[in-house]
């Protein structure tokens, strides 16, 4: 069954169509990965499903119902959380409450109840940070609640952005360059990670380089090359099409055509 | 014992004891001190209630603000109206100062949540630049001449219970859900819409809790001076109060305190110096900022240090583990 | 047609005016485009360039160009100290605590000049005779000549200067990118300085002229200056240079106009409420680029 659907998605940035009439569906409790050279407009993809982004032409719509014109606040509500490429996380506050935050939208509390501090909603705090601990604890942070988050190593941050948006449990997570600066063993962790959060019942949509990675835990693969989706299939139907070979090798070496 | 203070009826009376005590303490500093550093001490309150409410907009929600003074003259000319014109009592007057003050505060809220950074600075400086030509101009509050005859019902208890009592609920809010949706829009905007927060709404919930206190502080700074005009709240008003928060350290509560005591009684300390003082004080501004360019308090996490202090044998075992 | 000769009188008032607050404009303007901070302080260095020019006046009975020369130069140096002392040290830390560094020169500068000169407004002596062309029914005075050709004559060396010269493009290479500039051996310090010095040179320049124009001088008379100017910078969209100029002569422009309509009361308010109104539909100012969010 498809829980994100993608239909004849195109956006431009002037005279630069970035994503070019992308047809894709993403499929409840699957590890689905999108890859593509730089540029390809993999992130622009991950933006315009979270509404960071309002498509040119074209409709994306989870388990029925259309994102577009949802402000991305409300997009994260129905149950689409992701991280970004460029490390987005609250740097000057602690891990903690960087999880915390993420839980923002399964949270009722408002003005009255913080100021009243009434007994449901220390309830609810409470339940906040034992769910944001789990989170933590998954991701193998919850040594390091109290560290700010900037003071984190490379690796720690990505982990913690996936807790950030993992607490608020939701149906699909996008996961931009997760593996991205983090050593060859941080990356076997990770890999067993995600395939750990995908058995709880998460969809997952992943953008990734490493093609060892790629290659290791997504059950379909498309791939992007100048906004067009070219392929899309298992690893190994992928691996042995001649339009990603071209697309990879074609003008020269992997990850060396950046557009601008 | 612990369970007992968790008691929510318990922490109700705990809260209340709390205010009391400020009021009686502070009737009983009210009787001894001498009346010069009796107004020291008010203005200390009145530019700290002003302060809390700037630092979550500026500090906490990360929305640099450089009109403060419009709320509270906001607060200052519409709370004595209330008293003077239509004989409320004062305790209503400050209510009301504040209550408009935050209703301009969400009508300011609204457009500026466009802006960003530098522009919304600069947003805010001309909508208190047009709120005081619009004081200079008015019938009902006298124009330039000033509005007169308020009464000085302001009394040293009220002043520190009302600052107390901000400090609690800023507090409070900082921990809460709330706060933490306005402390995550002052670290990344996009980061919070993308985890499911509406920063729109959070920073009109902080321009409108903010301009309340300015609006209060107003109202309290009117029936303390009995005599209010326009020139009483320019750009300088705005940056003085700025100043206590940066100086505090952006954020920080302990700090706005220590801020608005420093800053406050700073010029009157510098009064010996007299020619002099408003030349140091600049330079004090500049020497602080280089030195700690963070604020005093910045950087300076009391509860996790705190907390640290007490979780040390723990934390130790934790780090020789990696 | 007296509609339109009043009209034009008042262009012409607008465009003295506008002329001063585009001149302090520019420093804004410029030490934004490069560094992306806001110098409060120079309002008081417009007001040092004032009251540099009155003492130089007054001492030497020099011509109007030597005074005008001599603030400039002392502002320059007086810009580039405060840069020095009160931001450098900040350039690593956050925007807020530079501002406030900035407030507190700015409080130093004022008060210092009350020190040293009082808190009273002080006449400018006369160093030429006013004189008043007619042309058709509407009057020019040689003030408002001087006034307009220097600020012009000031901008377009400018203009020549940052289009032209190696320094120039050093700059326009800052603002696009601090780093990449420093790695292509442009030496990031200097072309700060020069900043400063060049965006103080003109806040002292419009000091003297202000001081002519306006026959006064006050120690606070940098505040609502500046902050006018300010909103000329932001208004004609900040880090453009044309776009500085235009919004100084659109604040002058409405201001005058504002006078003639009999709103003169409110006349401080118009500079301001326009530049809300542009900031909220056209963020980015008359001139600015339109700052691209990418994710
Ligand atoms: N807001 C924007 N304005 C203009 N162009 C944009 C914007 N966002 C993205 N682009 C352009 O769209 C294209 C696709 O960018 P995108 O970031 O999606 O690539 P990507 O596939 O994620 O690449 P990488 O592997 O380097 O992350 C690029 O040419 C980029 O410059
Ligand atoms: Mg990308």
């Amino acid at each position: 069954m498809s829980l994100l659907t993608l239909d004849n998605v195109t956006i431009r940035f002037g005279g630069l169509t970035a994503v070019d009439t992308v047809n894709l569906e993403i499929n409840q409790g699957e590890i689905l990965a999108l890859i593509g050279p730089n540029g390809a407009g993999k992130s622009t993809v991950f933006n315009l499903i979270t509404s960071i982004y309002q498509p040119t032409e074209g409709t994306i719509s989870l388990a029925g119902k259309s994102l577009v014109r949802i402000p991305t606040h409300k997009i994260a509500e129905m149950g689409i959380t992701r991280t970004f490429q460029t490390i987005r996380l609250f740097s000057e506050l602690s891990v903690l409450d960087n999880v915390k935050i993420g839980a923002h939208c399964r949270g009722k509390a408002g003005l009255f109840q913080a100021f009243t501090r009434l007994p449901g909603m220390k309830r609810e705090e409470a339940e906040i940070e034992e769910k944001a601990i789990k989170a933590l604890e998954f991701l193998d942070l919850a040594t390091k609640c109290e560290e700010m988050a900037k003071n984190l190593s490379y690796g720690e941050q990505r982990r913690l952005e996936i807790a950030r948006a993992l607490v608020s449990k939701p149906k699909l997570l996008l996961l931009d360059e997760p593996a991205a600066g983090m050593n060859p063993q941080e990356k076997v962790v990770l890999m067993e990670m995600i395939r750990r959060i995908r058995d709880t019942g998460i969809t997952i949509f992943l953008v990734e380089h490493d093609m060892k990675l790629v290659m290791g835990i997504s059950e379909r693969i498309a791939v992007l090359d100048y906004g067009k989706l070219i392929a899309e299939g298992t690893p190994l139907e992928v691996r042995s099409n001649n339009a990603v070979i071209e697309a990879y090798l074609g003008s020269g070496k992997f990850k060396s055509r950046i557009r601008r | 014992m612990k369970k007992l203070l968790n008691n929510w009826i318990v922490q109700v009376l705990l809260f209340l004891s709390l205010l009391g005590l400020t009021a009686y303490g502070s009737q009983m500093i009210n009787d001894i001190i001498p009346p010069y550093f009796l107004m020291i001490a008010f203005f200390i309150g009145i530019n700290l209630i002003m302060a809390l409410g700037l630092n979550l907009i500026t500090g906490v929600t990360g929305q640099l603000s450089l009109g403060h003074a419009a709320f509270m003259s906001i607060g200052a000319y519409s709370s004595a109206i209330a008293t003077v014109n239509y004989d409320l009592p004062f305790l209503l007057g400050v209510l009301i100062g504040g209550l408009i003050a935050s209703v301009f505060g969400v009508i300011i809220g609204f457009p500026t949540l466009r802006l960003t950074g530098d522009y919304l600075a600069i947003a805010t400086l001309g909508f208190a630049e047009i709120v005081r030509v619009q004081f200079t101009n008015m019938k009902i509050t006298n124009g330039a001449i000033g509005f007169l005859g308020i009464e000085g019902s302001t009394t040293f208890p009220i002043v520190m219970t009302i600052a107390v009592l901000t400090i609690c609920l800023m507090v409070w809010l900082e921990n809460s859900r709330n706060g933490r949706a306005m402390l995550a829009i002052r670290e990344d905007e996009v980061a919070s819409s993308a985890v499911g927060i509406n920063t729109t709404l959070y920073k009109i919930q902080a321009f409108a809790i903010g301009a309340f206190c300015a609006g209060v502080g107003g109202a309290l700074f009117a029936h303390t001076t009995t005599f209010i005009q326009p020139t009483d709240f320019g750009f300088q008003k705005s940056v003085d109060i700025l100043s206590i928060v940066v100086l505090g350290g952006l954020g920080s509560i302990p700090g706005t305190i220590i801020g608005a005591i420093v800053l406050t009684a700073a010029p009157e300390i510098l009064r010996p110096l007299s020619n002099y003082r408003m030349i140091v004080y600049g330079l004090l501004l500049v020497v602080i900022m280089i030195f700690r360019p963070y604020g005093l308090m910045g950087g300076v996490n009391l509860r996790q240090a705190l907390r640290r202090a007490m979780m040390f044998p723990k934390k130790k075992q934790a780090g020789r583990e990696e | 047609m007296p509609i339109l000769n009043n009209l034009m009188q008042q262009l012409v008032n607008g465009l003295a005016l506008g002329s001063i607050y585009a001149l302090i404009a520019l420093g804004y303007t410029m030490v934004y485009g490069i560094i992306g901070m806001i110098n409060f302080a120079y309002g008081e260095i417009f007001m040092f360039g004032a009251y540099a020019g009155l003492v130089l006046a007054l001492t030497n009975y020099v011509n109007v160009y030597v005074a005008l020369l001599g603030a400039t130069f002392i502002t320059m140096v007086l810009g580039v100290v405060i840069e020095r002392v009160a931001y450098r040290p900040l350039r690593r830390s956050s925007r807020l605590s530079a501002l406030i560094s900035a407030i507190g020169v700015s409080f130093f500068l004022s008060s210092l000049m009350v020190r040293v000169k009082g808190p009273n407004t002080r006449g400018f002596p006369t160093l030429f005779e006013n004189r008043i062309f007619e042309i058709g029914d509407f009057q020019i005075t040689i003030y408002q000549i001087v006034i307009i050709g220097v600020a012009g004559l000031l901008m377009l060396s400018l203009h020549l200067f940052v289009t032209y010269s190696k320094m120039g493009r050093a700059m326009r290479a800052c603002a696009q990118d601090q780093d990449a500039a420093s790695l292509m051996g442009v030496n990031i310090d200097r072309v700060i300085s020069v900043t400063f010095a060049i965006g103080s040179g003109l806040a002292g320049a419009a000091g003297v002229l202000a001081g002519i124009y306006f026959n006064a001088v006050q120690p606070y008379m940098g505040l609502l200056a500046g902050l006018k100017a300010f909103a000329a910078a932001v208004l004609g969209g900040i880090g453009s240079i044309p776009g500085a100029m235009i919004g100084g002569l659109v604040i002058g422009l409405t201001e005058i106009l504002g006078v003639t309509v009999n709103l003169s009361e409110y006349k401080d308010a118009f500079a301001f409420a326009i530049l809300i109104l542009v900031l909220l539909f056209k963020p980015s100012g008359i001139m600015g680029r339109k700052a691209n969010k990418k994710v």
